[in-house]
């Protein structure tokens, strides 16, 4: 009998199956409380990973643009030097040119259209249509643009009164990056009149690399003057990441107010429990229970309230948590997780103390009646 | 040998501006394996007087000696851990756990003790009193005079120098109220048990050695039995 070694454990269970369906939905409380918060943690969690997951390896990317504040407009050839004596030997470092020039496709009305100017697109971007290099004439449209206008390698487009034939469509980028082409039209920088460069991308083999190198462009460039602006993808990414962070935690926090119920529910029924058994928790100080272990006896059955809701949440939260994977990242397993686990425990944790200390004060009023004004009837 | 001497009790109670005697001054001495009623009406303080031999209460004046120790000022603490090691209780309403067995109930004043050799004697103290055959029935397959003995077993399951009863044939008919005084009776003669029982009812005084009538929170006649 496990009562043997647990006895107030016995008598608390016994008790709480003496009412069994007030018991049930005291802890029902605490299972809701429990499947809200973990699985909106658990939401979160998924939403934030599937973002991760569109991202890409952006962490590792750095844009440098000329400081247009300060009077600048492009970049020259030596600053472009300085950027490649500061990205590390591995780096990808692509200058682009830009310029605004009336586009037409298909002979439709000309737009004006930004045009981008890269040397060695191969270094960016992969084809999905056509071949990427050698790149020294014609042009390179994104995905987008190639659906949009039905465009394919060999097809004709006007730039400023000029035909130029597509060489190749390319595959579709990283959506939050600054080199997604996926709206672009790439032409070689060497068909570009200006001299000048209006932003340069660097990839980085990992994100510290970029941010290093990130340091050490605005130390050489930005010396005397703010020459530059350094964008790194990874601190924007970072910041995404600590909005999610305070979404997550307001979310659990709404979550808490269903446990904060729950806790009601149980100081109710506690309550309504010490008032029913006045006369038996009397005979139990009489006989020789301590206050103490009274207060024992009835935190036991809070706290066996809040166990027995608390794992059937964790059970219903798991069974949610593959629901969200399945549908919110494409993967139901990706509910074992370590942020996951987290937002199961830390649910069930709350779920058992807010029993326990739901079941506080009546436990401390049971056990501080006089067994005289108890037995007294 | 005196289990309870008790010398002088008052309780005095202040309800508004009124004080109320509940007790006004009472002598009362229990030697072990005595059996002893207390009589009165309702209000002449049998249940109070039973409270303070119970430790369950203090009086506002005398004194309370509990096998020669004075227990008089003793805080809840003590007094409860005292109230485990020496006296036993039954209640007019039996009181027992309605969650719990027979075995269990006549157990819980020591279940928290985790004592492996409880259980055992908790069966052989319910034998004795012939329920040997409902040791695992809930006190609802109990007929009342069953739950009593449920209730004195248990009252002696600590091996109590002392114990004390409020009405324990109240709500008993006559016939088992007989046998549960027969019990009392036994209990007295072969354990060495003192026991005080508070009640109105005129049969126990056929089992008792004394009577002590109470009126007004003072002791009147008291009577010996037999001799």
């Amino acid at each position: 009998m496990a009562g043997r070694f647990f006895p107030a454990a016995l008598m608390a269970r016994r008790n709480l199956t003496r009412t069994k369906m007030r018991s049930l939905l005291a802890s029902l409380g605490i299972v809701i409380g429990v499947v809200a918060i973990a699985s909106l943690g658990m939401f979160g969690v998924a939403l934030q990973y599937s973002f991760t997951q569109n991202l890409g390896d952006v962490g590792n990317q750095l844009t440098v643009y000329p400081n247009s504040g300060e009077n600048i407009t492009e970049l020259t050839e030596r600053d472009i030097r300085a950027i490649r004596r500061e990205a590390s030997p591995t780096a990808t470092v692509s200058p682009v040119k830009t310029r605004v020039e009336p586009v037409s496709y298909n002979r439709e009305d000309a737009v004006r259209e930004t045009i981008y100017g890269i040397d060695n697109p191969g270094e960016l971007y992969t084809a999905k249509e056509g071949r990427v290099s050698p790149f020294r004439t014609g042009a390179l449209v994104g995905s987008d643009v190639a659906e949009e206008h039905d465009l394919h390698p060999g097809s004709q487009i006007t730039v400023n009164g000029t035909n130029v034939r597509i060489r190749a469509v390319l595959e579709e980028g990283d959506p939050f990056s600054s080199t997604n082409p996926d709206n672009r039209v790439i032409m070689p920088a060497a068909s570009f009149s200006q001299r000048g460069y209006s932003e340069v991308y660097i990839t980085e083999s990992t994100g510290t690399r970029a941010n290093e190198t990130a340091m050490g462009i605005r130390d050489s460039l930005n010396e005397r003057e703010q020459r530059v602006f350094v964008q790194e993808l990874g601190s924007i990414v970072d910041t995404i990441e600590q909005q999610f962070q305070i979404i997550n935690t307001v979310l659990a926090g709404i979550a808490s107010i269903s446990l904060l119920v729950a806790g009601i529910s149980i100081l109710n029924v506690m309550l309504m429990s010490t008032v029913e058994r006045r006369e038996e928790i009397g005979v139990l100080r009489a006989v020789g229970y301590q206050k103490r272990d009274v207060l024992k006896v009835m935190l036991m059955e809070a706290t066996l309230l809040g166990f027995l809701g608390g794992i059937a949440g964790v059970i219903l939260s798991v069974g949610a948590g593959l629901a969200i994977n399945h549908y919110a990242v494409g993967d139901a397993m990706a509910v074992f997780r370590l942020p996951n686990a987290w937002y199961v425990g830390a649910a069930f944790t709350f779920g058992v103390l807010t029993s326990i200390v739901s079941g506080l004060y009546p436990a401390w009023k049971a056990a501080s009646e006089e067994p005289v004004d108890a037995l007294r009837g | 040998m005196t289990v309870i001497d008790a010398q002088g009790l008052v309780k005095r109670y202040r309800t508004g501006g009124q004080t109320l005697y509940a007790l006004a001054g009472i002598d009362f001495a229990l030697e072990s394996g005595e059996f002893v009623s207390i009589m009165g009406p309702s209000g002449s303080g049998k249940t109070t007087l039973l409270n303070i031999l119970g430790l369950l209460d203090t009086p506002t004046e005398g004194t309370v000696l509990l096998e020669g120790q004075d227990v008089t000022g003793l805080g809840d603490r003590k007094r409860t851990s005292l109230r485990k090691r020496t006296i036993g209780f039954v209640f007019q309403h039996f009181y027992l756990l309605p969650t719990l067995t027979a075995v269990e109930n006549v157990e819980v004043p020591l279940l928290l003790d985790s004592d492996p050799e409880v259980t055992k004697r908790a069966r052989t103290l319910l034998e004795r009193l012939g329920l040997g055959d409902r040791l695992d029935h809930k006190p609802d397959e109990l007929s009342g005079g069953q739950k009593q003995r449920v209730a004195i077993a248990r009252s002696l399951i600590n091996s109590p120098k002392v114990v004390l009863a409020d009405e324990p044939t109240g709500n008993l008919d006559s016939e088992t109220g007989r046998q549960i005084l027969d019990e009392f009776r036994r209990i007295a003669d072969e354990d060495d048990v003192a026991i005080v029982a508070v009640t109105h009812d005129d049969l126990v005084n056929e089992y008792v050695d004394r009577t002590v009538h109470l009126v007004d929170g003072t002791i009147g006649r008291e009577r010996k039995n037999g001799g």
